[in-house]
């Protein structure tokens, strides 16, 4: 029989001990999960006391403060721009550092270790860390923030377009390596064209995270809306603080499909 | 340009009179050489591989201008080592590679890389930039002569234009120049990677199963191009094949290896199918 011939080649595993060292994994993952619950004190009947005073808050912001529109427009302008300082010199600084930090194309082990040894120290620090170092550098402002965006990019990105640049299709750079054509001609020529689509669509996304971060980073004094919304809510004016959020979660959406749309022209 | 892909048909095709060299206006405007003459030669070529195999053992091999050899051979006979060898990609561990008269074996760095200028090489895959256009990607292949500091910035040779075009014409796809490479299709975009090759004005074409991704048509026209190349523009070209019904059809010479070994080297009207037949069945 057919069936029988099928069975003579199935591989006939130990199953029983693949059964034990399935529910050892799932016994684990429960023991991590209650662990968890655990160590953050979750109080889920918290959530059903603490609901009166939500409820308290909400009716006391409502109607939003639609008048606070024009004093607003400074603080968005300045959130924008935090996000486009961040991520064009995230950009700039990236870049170059993600090739020397790609195994594929590096000029030599040196440069890939001292490239991600800076992308992995930028990266490994919060950009509210660093915004909390840049305030203590230069002061209360948006360039602070503007910095911090910029530094934490660099790792964010720098990362990334290594990846990038490792994955890509290297046949193109042997061909033109064969052509007798140099280092740089082969770069600029091969590497550059077949990796920028996916660079400029995670530089696009990466402008999109550095709006939203910018918005937190307002929190530490660096600026922006988010320093705006810190300042409201520290005066109880909870209209202020509802039409901020609304303005934000524009923003975010705003920025979301923007990003989204130029990414699917660079695809 | 008198450069057509007419009928591809198989039995359509005079193996014959494909051999026949034709004039050519192309090999006065690429300023190629036509003289005849030896363009590659390989001699006692011994690649032997840090783990002891010997890949390749005292091979020689001789290319005339306007001469196409096939290479023949089953899987691990030692092809792929012998064109890493002669591009430069291995260094082999005795004897020698010439191309064009100058001996690449012991060459490194700069001196390899202008040494093999006369060398182009086509791979199995076209392996063009698919986000540049087709015309870009042939005038990559002359960027072995040109470089200046513009290159190096992604900008083509003003020059090169005008022969890069003459080269997408010989191909016959003069026409997809503007176009961009990701959209073609496997045996144009082959024939753009030998449009490329030519851009280099090379006087030794090694082709390594140029048609091995590609269905017979396809397959067949680009055969039928190295085959003008060689005899119409006086290329030396050297062509690793997978088919042996289209080594007999296009080669003027047939060299079989087997386990590194040179076991057959004649012309291609003299070699057999049986003894095709053979070359593959040894190692089986």
């Amino acid at each position: 029989m057919m069936s029988t011939a099928y069975k003579t080649h199935l591989p006939s595993g130990p199953s029983a001990l693949r059964n034990v060292l399935t529910l050892a994994a799932a016994l684990l993952a429960v023991a991590l999960f209650v662990q968890a619950w655990i160590v953050v004190q979750a109080r889920p009947q918290d959530l059903v006391t603490g609901a009166h005073g939500m409820a308290d808050i909400i009716s006391r912001a409502m109607p939003p403060a639609f008048d606070q529109f024009k004093p607003t427009l400074m603080p968005v302008l300045e959130t924008i721009d935090l996000a486009i300082f961040g991520t064009v010199f995230g950009v700039l600084l990236a870049f170059p550092l993600s090739i020397l930090a790609a195994r594929n194309v590096t000029p030599g082990k040196p440069f890939y270790y001292g490239a991600r040894a800076i992308i992995g120290i930028t990266r490994a620090v919060p950009d509210l860390v660093w915004a909390l170092l840049f305030v203590t550098a230069v002061g209360l402002g948006p360039f602070p923030g503007a910095l911090a965006l910029a530094v934490h990019s660099v790792g964010m990105l720098g990362m990334l377009f290594a990846e990038v640049i490792e994955d890509m299709d290297m046949g193109p750079v042997e061909a033109l390596t064969l052509t007798g054509a140099g280092r740089l001609q082969v770069f600029a020529n091969a590497v550059v064209p077949g990796v920028m689509p996916s660079l400029l669509g995670i530089a696009l996304y990466r402008f999109d995270e550095n709006l939203r971060s910018s918005l937190v980073l307002g929190f530490v004094g660096a600026g922006g809306i988010g320093f705006e919304l810190l300042t409201a809510m520290n005066l109880f004016q909870y209209p202020t603080v509802a039409f901020l959020l609304i303005v934000t979660f524009v923003l975010v959406a705003c920025a979301e499909r923007i990003s989204a749309y130029l990414r699917s022209l660079v695809a | 340009m008198s450069a057509t892909f007419g009928t591809t048909g198989a039995a359509a095709f005079d193996s014959n009179a494909a051999r026949q060299p034709q004039a050519s206006t192309r090999q006065v405007s690429r300023g190629v050489a036509l003289a005849s003459g030896v363009k590659l030669a390989v001699r006692d070529l011994t690649m032997r591989y840090p783990n002891g195999h010997v890949a390749l053992q005292d091979m020689n091999l001789s290319v005339q201008a306007g001469e196409l050899v096939v290479v023949l051979g089953s899987n691990g006979s030692g092809k792929s080592t012998f064109m890493k060898c002669v591009v430069g990609l291995n260094r082999p561990s005795a004897g020698s590679v010439e191309v064009a008269g100058r001996d690449l074996s012991s060459l490194s760095g700069k001196a390899l890389r202008e040494a093999r200028l006369p060398l182009a090489l086509i791979s199995q895959h076209a392996n063009l930039v698919r986000r540049r256009s087709v015309l870009a990607n042939v005038c990559c292949g002359s960027l072995g002569r040109h470089r200046t500091l513009a290159t190096a910035f992604g900008r083509m040779p003003r020059d090169e234009v005008a022969p890069a075009l003459d080269h997408l014409a010989e191909v016959g796809l003069a026409q997809l120049a503007g176009q961009r490479a990701g959209t073609l299709s496997g045996g144009q975009a082959q024939r753009v990677a030998v449009a490329r090759a030519l851009a280099q004005n090379p006087q030794v074409l090694l082709a390594d199963e140029p048609v091995a991704s590609l269905d017979p048509e396809a397959a067949d026209e680009v055969m039928r191009l190295l085959r003008r190349l060689a005899s119409e523009d006086g290329l030396a070209v050297v062509c690793v094949l997978h088919q042996p019904d289209l080594a007999l059809r296009y080669a003027d010479r047939l060299l079989g290896l087997r386990r590194g070994h040179t076991i057959l080297d004649r012309a291609a009207t003299a070699v057999s199918n049986r003894e095709i037949a053979d070359l593959y069945m040894a190692d089986a």
